[in-house]
This record gives structure tokens, sequence and C-alpha cells, in this order.
């Protein structure tokens, strides 16, 4: 299932570079179902980073400091939601600068 | 006899840890990752302490104070100086914070005295020792050392079954990550040596990943956008490429993956090059992966080649190779070992987990000499500790600080982790015994946080585990929404209408929510018929027209621009602004339409059409009720329910009297009437319902269980459980919806447990002898007969096709109760 989520995410980033939104419903739709399904997908961008942050796998470049923010999301976090426990399933994969 | 039980794979970049349970062997997920690995890396920054995969972090911007590769300088008098926390730190001492992590993993109520750790076969007296005493100092009381080769044989040989009789020799293949070793084992009928090993500490998968960026992708990269040195510049610290490097390679881990299943992989590069983005796909094929790493290979094979000449050997007297370590996924080993050697090649065992899995093995059959006798101390130890935790129990921030105050002088560090692995403080000292700290939320979810308290050897002496902050849920500067806010819906089962829950009471403004429901039936272009969205608030157990409406569109046929077809998707999203306006957005997928609508509490939407039908929904479940209550002379009760049917007889008269257009506030006092009337009718009826409800679930409950005690039906038990797991929260919801579905899958399990066995048939056969309305009474005579006769001769497998017969024959009564649910009463959801 990981897999599939991170191709739709894959499909989501790639409209999204080329503004075409076009396909915006049925992919907020595919989202939907993940969810329901039990799966919630996060997506990391733009937040500055933490070491702390253990859902992460990070690329650091240059210097880690208090600024350095997730520039690029090669893989999003998804954590699973079973019986109202919620656990990691994937570890985002990001690039920070 | 108690066994050691417990071993760890104490590796130069992975470590693992496991154990043996009756036979079987678990081997622990690190709880703040994925994986069983632990990369054996410790980062110390200043007062924090981090240890395994998020000490990389570090590895670029300050690897003076990050250790790692530690295990090969065991054993000698080597340090690492910290410049960050100003000590000198042996490679024991970083061993046993692996150690202590590695702990960690552990849930088990158990302590855990004695472990087994693997060492290379290469380890001396001094190097084996010094292992030892770093598993003392990780505080266990007993440490047994076992050669990772030997460790490797036992996994191998305890999940194939081999069986070895005389002497023979193995070869144990261990290429890692980031090492290369490789053993001769001996072994014999119930002994295991290693006689040689050899290997290299600086030869590992890691380099086929580079050589697939270096000589692949880098020159595809370069040929395609003319550019020259890019592979220097990738790694160069001031590179314009930034991340770059990283990026191609995982590109190429992938790629390395693929082609260990498959005869090629497609490359696609979709990365920024100077700013531009740069978009291309190539294929790499086996053959030229297999040609870039085999020099690699080859010098591989010609260290298993010196370790048999040296040891006086002929390919021919080696048994077997047995592959270990992440690398040897990559088919080209295998293929080249055979070659090579001309032996049986064994690559079963799961390559990375191997020497723990088998050091897990000989855990369990090692006794153990230390019992557990501390336990009564540790216990004192643990009460004298006295701490207070401050925090936000519920939030709407994404962060929130926790802060605690520590009276106790042992405890010198804490360290915070959220359970579902998402968030690790790593271990930091307390600043004048306290700590306040700022932890990441997961948006919506309960958020459960473990801390625990250590003292200055890093040893873990509390752990408090019932910290659990809930992100989203309330707010007090919000406004709650005094009643349930509800859609209502088809219920094709019951041919009714009911209500379906969007937005619980109490959920904080603003509120926004997408539902996706499907047409229940089909409207055509320009027909009458329609699709009706009516929101409601109210309770969501309750009837639909017990509930005040507050949205409500009617799209009828006339509106579409397309025909919508029954089964096709229907996306509405519901908006309550924190001004109570309620947003409708209604898209028809199939007709690629939108309906847009605000309503405001003043201006309430209400259909006189929409009064009338309603009425006449319940004014049919009145009279019937009225007529079965007289009949068991409950006069009380019913003379209640009249009082109700004649309330409901003027509401509807006075509607008929009045216009759709009307503009004065009459609809809207009948609207208020006839709801009022619909509450008490459901509050006098609810109970009743559930209470029949539930009557009807324990029966059929009853009889699953019934067949659940016959021979043969054990199988049927898991997914029983499964069933009335939550029995108690359906049964207490007071939702007969619920309760209804709860019976639907138990009768649904009766029958397949039914089915299941054609003997189940005799008893049906003999019931439908009972019924009397077959629709071709000749024909159901014909196959009573029938069945009689293979009855006497004991065929059950016909019997069933008569008992299948027969009952096409009776009416089906769902099909003419739905018959009965009129198109003009339903909503045209499901």
């Amino acid at each position: 299932m990981t897999e599939i989520i991170n191709q739709v995410f894959a499909l989501d980033l790639k409209m999204k570079k080329q503004n075409n939104d076009s396909a915006n419903r049925y992919l907020e739709r595919i989202y939907h179902e993940f969810e329901a399904m039990g799966f919630q997908i996060v997506n990391p961008i733009g937040q500055t980073y933490r070491n702390e942050m253990t859902d992460v796998e990070a690329n650091i470049l240059g210097d880690l400091n208090r600024k350095s923010k997730i520039t690029k999301v090669l893989k999003p976090v998804i954590y699973q939601i079973e019986n109202n426990e919620t656990r990691l399933l994937q570890k985002g994969i990001v690039i920070v600068e | 006899m108690k066994t050691i039980n417990f071993a760890i794979d104490l590796g130069t970049t992975n470590s693992l840890i496991a154990k043996y349970d009756d036979g079987n062997i678990k081997i622990y997920n690190n709880p703040l990752g994925l994986k069983q690995t632990l990369p054996s890396c410790i980062a110390f920054r200043g007062n924090r302490t981090v240890i395994g995969d998020k000490a990389l972090d570090y590895l670029e911007k300050d690897a003076e104070n990050i250790c790692m590769l530690f295990k090969r300088k065991m054993g000698t008098q080597d340090t690492y100086y910290v410049p960050s926390i100003e000590k000198e730190m042996s490679p024991i001492e970083l061993s046993s914070l692996i150690l202590k992590e590695l702990k960690n993993f552990v849930n088990d109520e158990e302590t855990m005295n004695s472990v087994v750790i693997t060492i290379p076969a290469s380890f001396d007296t001094i190097q084996s020792n010094a292992t030892k005493k770093a598993g003392y100092m990780a505080g266990f009381k007993e440490v047994v050392l076992l050669q990772e080769p030997i460790a490797a044989c036992l996994a191998f040989a305890n999940t194939s079954n081999v069986e070895v009789t005389d002497k023979q020799n193995w070869i144990v293949y261990d290429f890692g990550g980031g090492t290369f070793d490789v053993a001769l084992v001996e072994v014999n009928d119930r002994e295991l040596r290693v006689t040689d090993n050899l290997g290299d500490n600086y030869l590992g998968g890691a380099d086929f990943d580079n050589l697939i960026v270096e000589k692949l992708i880098v020159p595809f990269i370069e040929e395609k956008l003319s550019l020259i040195n890019l592979w220097k510049d990738l790694k160069s610290k001031t590179t314009d490429f930034k991340g770059l490097y990283f990026e191609l390679l995982k590109i190429a881990e992938e790629a390395k993956k693929e082609l260990s299943h498959y005869e090629e992989t497609e490359i696609e590069l979709d990365i920024d090059i100077n700013d531009e983005n740069f978009y291309e796909t190539f294929i790499i094929k086996r053959e030229q992966f297999e040609d870039l790493i085999s020099p690699k290979v080859e010098q591989t094979i010609i260290f298993i080649q010196d370790v048999i000449k040296n040891n006086q050997l002929l390919n021919s007297q080696i048994a077997r190779v047995v592959l270990i370590g992440g690398s040897t996924y990559v088919p080209l080993i295998k293929k080249r070992i055979s070659e090579a050697i001309e032996v049986e090649v064994n690559s079963s065992i799961d390559p990375t987990s191997a020497v723990v899995l088998g050091a897990a093995y000989y855990a369990g059959s090692k006794p153990a000499t230390v019992t557990e006798v501390e336990r009564v101390s540790d216990i004192v130890e643990e009460d004298t500790i006295n701490f207070k935790l401050f925090y936000e129990q519920n939030t709407r921030d994404l962060e929130e600080l926790i802060t605690g105050k520590i009276n106790a002088k042992e405890v010198r560090s804490f360290r915070i982790m959220r359970k579902d692995g998402g968030y690790d403080s790593g271990v930091k000292a307390l600043d004048d015994g306290d700590f306040s700290e700022f932890v990441p939320l997961l948006e919506g979810r309960l958020n459960q946080f473990k801390i625990q308290l250590l003292n200055s050897a890093l040893d873990v002496l509390k752990t408090l585990d019932s910290v659990a902050i809930n992100q989203g849920s309330y707010n007090v500067q919000g406004q709650p929404l005094p009643n349930d806010i509800c859609m209502e819906i088809d219920d094709l089962d019951a041919s009714t209408t009911r209500l379906e829950k969007v937005f619980a009471k109490g959920s904080i403004l603003p509120l926004k929510k997408k539902i996706y429901k499907t047409a229940s039936k089909t409207i055509l272009q320009q027909s009458k018929s329609n699709l009706i969205i009516n929101i409601i608030e109210g309770n969501a157990r309750g009837l639909p027209s017990s509930g005040l409406s507050i949205g409500y569109i009617e799209i009828s046929g006339k509106d579409l621009e397309e025909d919508l077809i029954k089964g096709t998707d229907i996306e509405i999203e519901l908006e309550v602004t924190e001004s109570r306006d309620l947003k409708i957005n209604v898209f028809l997928q199939a007709c690629d339409q939108e309906f847009k609508n605000v309503f405001s509490e003043s201006e309430r939407a209400i259909s006189i059409h929409k009064i009338n039908m309603e009425i006449n929904t319940v004014l049919g479940d009145v009279e019937a009720l009225i007529k079965t209550n007289n009949s068991e002379e409950n006069f009380e009760y019913s003379q209640q329910l009249e009082t109700i049917r004649v309330g409901l007889i003027e509401t509807q008269i006075a509607t008929s009297l009045i216009n759709d257009d009307d503009v004065s506030d009459a609809k809207f006092q009948l609207d208020d009437k006839k709801r009022k009337l619909i509450q008490r009718f459901d509050d006098l009826t609810r109970n009743k319902l559930i209470a029949k409800e539930i009557e009807e679930y324990n029966d059929s409950k009853e009889s699953v269980e019934y067949q659940l005690n016959e021979e043969g039906n054990e199988r049927f038990q898991e997914k029983y459980t499964r069933i009335i797991k939550n029995e108690r929260e359906v049964i207490n919801s007071g939702n007969k919806y619920l309760i209804r579905s709860k019976i639907k899958e138990l009768d649904e399990l009766y029958y397949s447990i039914i089915k299941s066995s054609d003997e189940n048939f005799i008893t049906y056969f003999y019931n439908l002898k009972f019924c009397t309305d077959f629709s071709d009474q000749r024909r159901a005579d014909k196959l009573f007969k029938e069945g009689d006769k293979a009855l006497e001769k004991k065929d059950y497998k016909s019997l069933r096709h008569i008992v299948y017969g027969l009952s096409a024959l009776l009416p089906d009564q769902e099909k003419e109760k739905q018959k009965n649910f009129k198109d003009d009463s339903r909503t045209g959801l499901s």
C-alpha cells in the first residue's frame, strides 16, 4: 500500500510542478480514500527541520541549524491508524537546506 | 532451567536485538523507526546525546562530535575525543551506549540479565573481552560471546533442517553495506567451529550505488546538458548542485534493488540543475550494472579462493556457501560464487538478520547462570523519584511544551519519545533538575508520549507512560456545535432514509468536510425525479424528520446537463463557518456539474413537498404501531400514539393549504410542529426498537455460537471474535443502524458456517416443509420427494441443491420491501 501512496504523491507533485490543477479533485478523492483506510499522509514541505523528527530521513545540505528547512520531499511521511493507535508506517525522505 | 534467550548483533554499521521464545525468534523493531536495525552511530551535541538513525544527520556538519565505526577500534587504547562534551570516549563506552539503546527496543516486562553478543571471527582475546566489558557496562550481568559466522550457520541450519553427519566445511560470505568478511567454518554432527577468516573493512554495497551514479547517471546528464566535471562537482562541499548527490544516490539504490529482480530498470530523472528543470528517462540493463560491479565482486571471489587455499582445501571439499549481508541480494554475486567454487550457494536466509537470528537460537539453548535477585532494590529506588509534569492536554497548536520538575539527585537526564515513532528528543541533560521541551504533534490525533528519566550512566531509572496530548479537538476560544450535524441518506436495506453524522456535537467551529456518496437512483435529464441534499441539525440517532433542516438542496432532472446515472459518484463538501453559515457544494462526477449554496440560520430553506413526504412516511409507521398495540391491549401506549397521529394529520392538512412560494412564516411553523411531533414519536419508539434490535442481535449471536461449538467449525472462531470485538461499543451506541449492521455480519457468518458442510442442510430441509407460500407448489412437492430420497441415501450434496431450489421458490421479502420504497421518498444518496 505504501508504494501506491508514494506513486500518487509523486503524481501529485508532478501535476503541481506543471501548475496543472485539473486533476486535483481526483487526487483529493484518492487521499480521502487513503485516510478512510486509516492512513495519515503528511507532507512536511517547508517545515523547519529538527533532528528530533524521527519520522523523516533527512539528507542535509550544508550546516544544520535552527533555520534549516525541509525544501524537498521525495517520499511523504505515512502513519497508520489501527484501533485508534497511531504508528509510523513510512519515514518521509526529505532534503533539508 | 532458564536460558539466556536474548541476542544482540553488535555490528560495525548496524546492530540488532532478538529474543528466542519457545522455538520462535522475535527480532525487535526500533520503536522510533520502522527498521530492525539500529545504525551503530552516536552524536554528542553538548547536553544532548543522539543514538542511531538521527545521529547520522550531523555527519556533515559536526563530524568531530559523531562517533561511528568504533567496533573497528574495540580492544585498542584509541579513544574518541568528543569536543562538545570535552570528554574522551572509549570504544567500550560507545558500544555500551548502543547496547543500552537496543535494550530500549524490548518492551517485555522481564529484565534482561543475560545476553549473547556476536563478534567477528577476526576478534582476538582482547577485542572479545572489550566487547564483554561493554555488555557489563550496559547493565548485563552475564555476557556470552558468539562468532558471527557461527551465528549465520546456526541461522541457516535451524531454518532449513539440514542434516550433517560427517565433518563438513562451510564458507560464510558476509557482504554488508560497508564491510566484507569471509569465514571458513567446520561443521560436524554437533559442533561448529571457525577455522579461518579474511576480510576487507572498506568494501561494501554502498560502493555499488556510487558506481551507478558515477558511471551511468552522471555521464547521461553530462551528455544531455553538455556539462563537464559533474561527478566531482556533485561531491564538492561548495557545490552548486545542492542535494543532487543524495537524490541521485537514492535513485541509484532503488535501481540496484530493481535490478536484483528484473532484467532492466528505468531511471527517471526529474531534477533541477542550474535552476532549470531536467526531465529524462533511460534504461539500465542488468548486464550494464553487472559489468560495473564485476571488479568488486571478483575481489570478494579472490578472498574465498584464498581462504580455501590457505587451509589446504580443494573447492570440492566445501559443502556449501552461506550468503549473508544486504549486498548479497545482487544475483551476480550468487552466480559468480557458484561458477568459481562450483558448490551449492545458499541465499535462503534473510541476509540482514541472519546473524542475530542464529545468535538467538544459540541464546535459546544456553542456560543462564544469573537469576533475577536484584529486582527488589530496583523498585525501592524507583519509588524515591518524585516528579511533576506540566503540559496542555488539549491543543490546536502543532507543537506543545512539556515541562518536568524532577526531585531526585540520581536523575541526570531525560528523553521524550512520541509513541507513534515520529519524534525522539534524544537523551538530554536536566537543567537544575528541570526540563522543558517543545514536542511536535500529529494533526487531529491523540499524541501519546513516553518519558524516560536516566542516571549519569544513561541507565533508565523510571519511565513515565501516561502523557497524552490531544491535537485539534478542543479549543476554549472556539464555539462548539450544540447538536450533531447530519445528512439524510437512503437506507436501502430498511427501505427508508436515515441520518449520517457529518460533524459531531461539541466539535469546534469552523468545520469543513468532504463526503463521497454514490447515486442510489438514476435521474434522467428533464425528468421530474430529483436528488435531495438535506442537512439536518439534531440527534444523529433519531429519525431524519425529527431534526431541524438547516440546508436543503433539490437537484432535479431539469437542472442536469447530462443524465445522472445510478452508482456514479457524488461529492458533497460541507462547511460550517464560525458564524454558523452552512455552505454546501455538490459536485456530480457523471455530469461534471457543480452546485453551490450558502445557507445562514436566519434564512432557512424549507420545502412544503418535503414536509408532506416526511409526514406520510411517519404516519404509516404510527398507524401500524397503533394497530399492533391495540391488538396487544396496550391502550395507554396507543393513546399516546393516537395524539401524535392526529397532530400529524392536522399539520398535513395545514400544509396542503399553502403554496411552496409562500412568503409568510407559516411553513416554518408547520415544519417546527412536524419536527416536534416526530421527535415525540421517536422518543416513544426508539428504546423499544433498540431493545428489539439487541434481542435480535443476541439471537443471531447465539445461533453462531451454537454452530461454532460443532466439530470442524473452529476455523470460523477468529472471524467471530473479530465481529463481536467492539460489541459493547455498538450496543451502547443506541444506534439501531450500527446494531443492524452487526446482526447482518453475524448472519452472514452463520450462513457461511452452514454452507461449509452439506449435512447442515438437513435441518433446513425439514424447516422448509412447514412453508406454504411457494410460488410453484407442484414443483416444490416434486423437490420434497427428491429430497426425501436423497435423505434416505444420505446424499447430502444433492439435498443441498434441493434446498437451494426450494428456497428459490419462496418469495423474496427483501425485494418486495424495496419495491415499496418509493422513488419520491428517497434522497438519491446512499
